[in-house]
């Protein structure tokens, strides 16, 4: 069996508070993958992607990223990981170029590559003429494309998106589709996280359901919508949520 | 260079760069500050004070500002630099790299370390323009300095990693060190003190510290630098354990 992109088995996660955000999740994805996590707000999306990342450490479990301990062997499989945060982490002392510069840094790649590389992407995220300018000046928007680009600095293996497209303007968010659709197509592991359902369901091989810090449902769009007897994915979330009665389909066509 | 050396050299680099950016706050503030120090000490109260043990009153006072200056500025820049980036979430890209908690701890350290020689550097470079500052004996002033230096960087980021807020950063500056700085000594001997104080002031662990830095210039001192540089050694390598245990368990740095 070929190794995989991402293997997580049994992950627990009980905060010093007695919460449990994560429990006994288990989840695989194959190199090459593009794969969904979806779930609502509190569901363990981000703490799971913390532990695969190093940000939290799990209580019990294990996550092996493209057969490396991400708990033992840290090193390795943080090397193969790019992440891509939910939140605008960026720090604001430094200007665009030197952002990507240090993150490259800090995954060890030399200096004349981190310069190629750091052009690379300012002009693939449109940030050439902001090089210079201090994060903080940033719109939320050039915010956004200059953390996907960061995250890809160190051409990781498995590529981790927080919802990346929370926030945006449809302009980027198509542009971000067709980066990730075409960064995947060129080898690149995917685990994205979303809250737009038709975003999973256009890129995304696979689409897993997290609830209460558990896996509930995994498999294609389709397959969810069986599992739950529904139409659509839509309506499978919804009825992951026990909220079927927002279904689209009982609002009434008032438009003539 | 391999891998794991640009890495640290690049968390090193990210530290210095940080205060260098915010040069008129992070070196010219406290250079100013010193600078005053040594004009109202020495050249107004020197006046009147002359001498103590013997030794002019500016020169007496000069060790002593060089190691507050590096003391304040190693702790002041790492406790700030650290709140900050948890802060803004920046911190994240440092701690999901492949460094290790030693590699962090050490970049984060020097950072501070760095920021307080140099102010403690042009402290010194200023004194011995404008008096005629002795080094007596360089052999204790050099692990002295470095150890004073390594022991406020650590409780910088000791203080960086606890804090939540910035008043918790503000309150070890303002109401634990510079009260035990000015009261350990740094502009009068702890032997002209009355009762009590003269027996609290050897309570104090900076009354060590400068006594030791003031021994390595003028080669005066009211305590035993062996022991104190002793002390200073365990002391600053207690703090180091405890900061790369703290490091290491991700404590209030990784949930």
């Amino acid at each position: 069996m070929a190794e995989s992109a991402l293997h997580i088995e049994n992950l627990v996660k009980r905060y010093p508070t007695g919460v449990e955000a994560l429990r006994g999740v288990s989840l695989d994805i194959a190199p090459g993958e593009l794969f969904a996590l979806l779930g609502p707000n509190g569901a363990g999306k981000s703490t799971l992607i913390h532990c695969t990342t190093g940000l939290a450490q799990p209580t019990s479990g294990s996550i092996a990223v493209f057969g490396h301990d991400a708990i033992h062997d840290y090193s390795a499989a943080r090397q193969a990981v790019g992440l891509a945060p939910q939140e605008l982490n960026l720090d604001w002392f430094l200007t665009v170029e030197e952002t990507l510069d240090y993150h490259a840094g800090y995954f060890g790649m030399p200096k004349r590559e981190r310069r190629e590389r750091t052009r690379e992407l300012l002009e693939t995220f449109s940030l050439t003429e902001k090089r210079d300018e201090r994060t903080r000046t940033l719109s939320g928007g050039m915010k956004r494309r200059l953390i996907l680009a960061r995250a890809m600095m160190h051409r990781p293996r498995l590529l981790i998106l927080d919802e990346p497209t929370a926030g945006v303007d449809v302009e980027l968010r198509l542009e971000l589709w067709h980066y990730v659709q075409r960064i995947n197509q060129e080898g690149t592991t995917i685990l994205l996280t979303t809250h737009y359902l038709e975003e999973a369901e256009q890129l995304c091989d696979r689409i897993a359901f997290i609830d209460e810090g558990g896996i509930v449902g995994e498999g294609t769009s389709a397959e969810l919508a069986a599992r739950y007897g529904v139409a659509n994915l839509e309506d499978a979330y919804l009825a992951l949520v026990g909220r079927n009665e927002l279904s689209r389909s009982r609002i009434e066509v008032t438009a003539s | 260079m391999s891998a794991a050396q640009i890495r640290f050299a690049t968390l090193w680099r990210r530290e210095v760069n940080r205060f260098m950016k915010i040069k008129k706050q992070t070196l010219g503030a406290p250079l100013l500050e010193t600078f005053l120090y040594i004009t109202v000490f020495g050249a107004a109260l020197g006046s009147r004070i002359k001498e103590l043990h013997g030794i002019e009153y500016v020169i007496f006072v000069i060790p002593g500002l060089i190691m507050m200056s590096f003391a304040i500025n190693s702790f002041a820049n790492n406790s700030s630099s650290i709140l900050q980036q948890k802060f803004q979430g920046a911190i994240q890209d440092q701690l999901s790299s492949p460094a290790s908690p030693l590699e962090l701890l050490l970049a984060f350290s020097l950072g501070g370390f760095m920021r307080g020689l140099i102010v403690a550097g042009l402290t010194f470079v200023a004194a011995s323009l404008l008096t005629s500052l002795p080094v007596d004996h360089l052999l204790v002033l050099l692990p002295s300095l470095f150890l004073v230096g390594f022991f406020f960087s650590q409780l910088g980021v000791l203080t960086g990693v606890r804090a939540e807020q910035f008043d918790d950063v503000a309150f070890v500056q303002t109401f634990v060190l510079t009260p035990l700085i000015f009261l350990g000594g740094v502009f009068y001997s702890a032997s002209l003190l009355p009762q009590p104080f003269e027996t609290l002031t050897h309570f104090n662990p900076i009354y060590y510290m400068i006594n030791l830095v003031r021994y390595g210039f003028v080669g005066f001192t009211e305590v035993s630098v062996a022991l104190s540089l002793l002390a200073l050694a365990a002391a600053t390598g207690a703090l180091f354990a405890i900061n790369l245990r703290l490091f290491t368990k991700g404590y209030k740095l990784r949930a």
